[in-house]
């Protein structure tokens, strides 16, 4: 890992700790297996590797009732698969669920498989009206705590969305 | 085994512990056995998922026992939540799966390989240690010390009959399911989940 990309790693980690999150459930895609590996590593955190993105959203959703702070980290195909889970339990009971994915598909995005989310993965978004942040420069990991504060006051779930540049550390 | 039954011994040996059912017949039966809207929590908008919800709860409350009560159906979508489960291996989670082999609240329509799941089987690959099976009132009620009241996470099959009429929807609305059930847990295990953003700085 490169030193700019440690500097975004660990600057992503500290926007998560001030934020007051405690429990990490995960399932990777390429662009976040070092964020990954440095919440795994870091004792602020109970990380808990998942079979399946709905999967986390079910245990941080019970977490709330555990008074666990958490959150649900997962690449943007693992959030198109969230839909159910998501309009199911956190729409229908009000339960807060802070989710951390990638902007995949869009300019850059090496892998042509990931088209259908740079297509539609925002606008998935929206036409479920489910606030998001994209974070597209450095200074944005800077609003993590203010999206996870909109997350528990709204009681709905709020998506943090990363490019990859920024997880380089390189934009 | 009779799903009424089953449950009216199991809430006859419930203390201070928290239930969760999956959408269909768990729901729906557990309500018209007990009426309970503060220790339950009805999670009938989402199908596989409990388990999970419960290990949240666990995690957060470790002297809460929850007891989780997942129909087959909702199980065959997502059997994968075993290996977490081993993982968390978190001792005040009790996995109940309530088996009829069909899908019995839209139609008891049968599952896919209905009769040849052999669950316990499956909870045993994953390295589940204390998995049972359990197939009459007679061996629930031999076996429920040793499932529920040792320490020490479980994976219960409950073998019972498909329902001959829906038992119907539980009476309460969402939200105030959510309130008194969360209100419950900050009393019985002392912990905080409702937070009013009035009483909360705010964070820059």
């Amino acid at each position: 890992m490169s030193e700019q990309q440690k500097e975004a790693t660990s600057a992503i980690i500290e926007q998560l700790a001030k934020s007051g999150i405690r429990l990490v459930a995960s399932l990777p895609d390429d662009w976040i297996a070092d964020l990954i590996h440095n919440v795994e590593k870091d004792d602020r955190f109970k990380h808990v590797p998942v079979n399946r993105e709905e999967s986390a959203i079910g245990l941080c959703s019970g977490a709330y009732f555990g008074g666990i702070p958490a959150m649900a980290l997962m690449g943007a195909s693992g959030l198109m698969t969230c839909v159910y889970a998501l309009t199911k339990i956190n729409y229908t009971y009000h339960i807060p669920m802070f989710i951390f994915t990638t902007l995949r598909g869009v300019f850059g995005d090496p892998r042509p498989h990931h088209i259908s989310n740079g297509l539609y993965l925002t606008r998935l978004m929206d036409s479920i009206s489910l606030p998001y942040l994209l974070v597209e420069e450095k200074k944005t990991i800077a609003r993590i705590p203010e999206a996870f504060k909109h997350c528990q006051v709204m009681n709905r779930p709020v998506v943090v969305a990363f490019t990859e540049a920024v997880l380089r550390g390189e934009s | 085994m009779n799903l009424k039954e089953c449950f009216q011994y199991f809430a006859s040996r419930q203390e201070d512990g928290v239930v969760i059912t999956s959408a269909g017949v768990t729901s729906g039966t557990w309500w018209r056995t007990t009426h309970d809207m503060d220790r339950v929590f009805y999670l009938g908008a989402s199908m596989s998922m409990i388990s999970m919800f419960g290990a949240g709860i666990a995690m957060g409350a470790p002297k809460l026992p929850v007891w989780v009560f997942m129909g087959d159906g909702a199980f065959v979508m997502n059997p994968g939540m075993l290996m977490v489960e081993r993982d968390l291996d978190l001792p005040n989670l009790k996995h109940f799966l309530v088996s009829n082999r069909v899908y019995n609240a839209t139609g008891a329509v049968s599952l896919p390989n209905s009769r040849r799941n052999d669950y316990a089987a499956i909870a045993r690959a994953v390295g589940i240690e204390r998995v049972f099976y359990i197939d009459s009132l007679d061996a629930l009620k031999a076996q429920f010390d040793k499932i529920v009241l040792q320490p020490g996470h479980t994976f219960t099959v409950l073998e019972i009959e498909p329902l001959a009429e829906k038992p119907g929807g539980v009476p309460i609305d969402d939200v105030e399911s959510k309130i008194r059930f969360g209100r419950y847990i900050e009393k019985t295990a002392g912990i905080k989940i409702f937070r009013h953003p009035a009483t909360e700085p705010i964070v820059r």
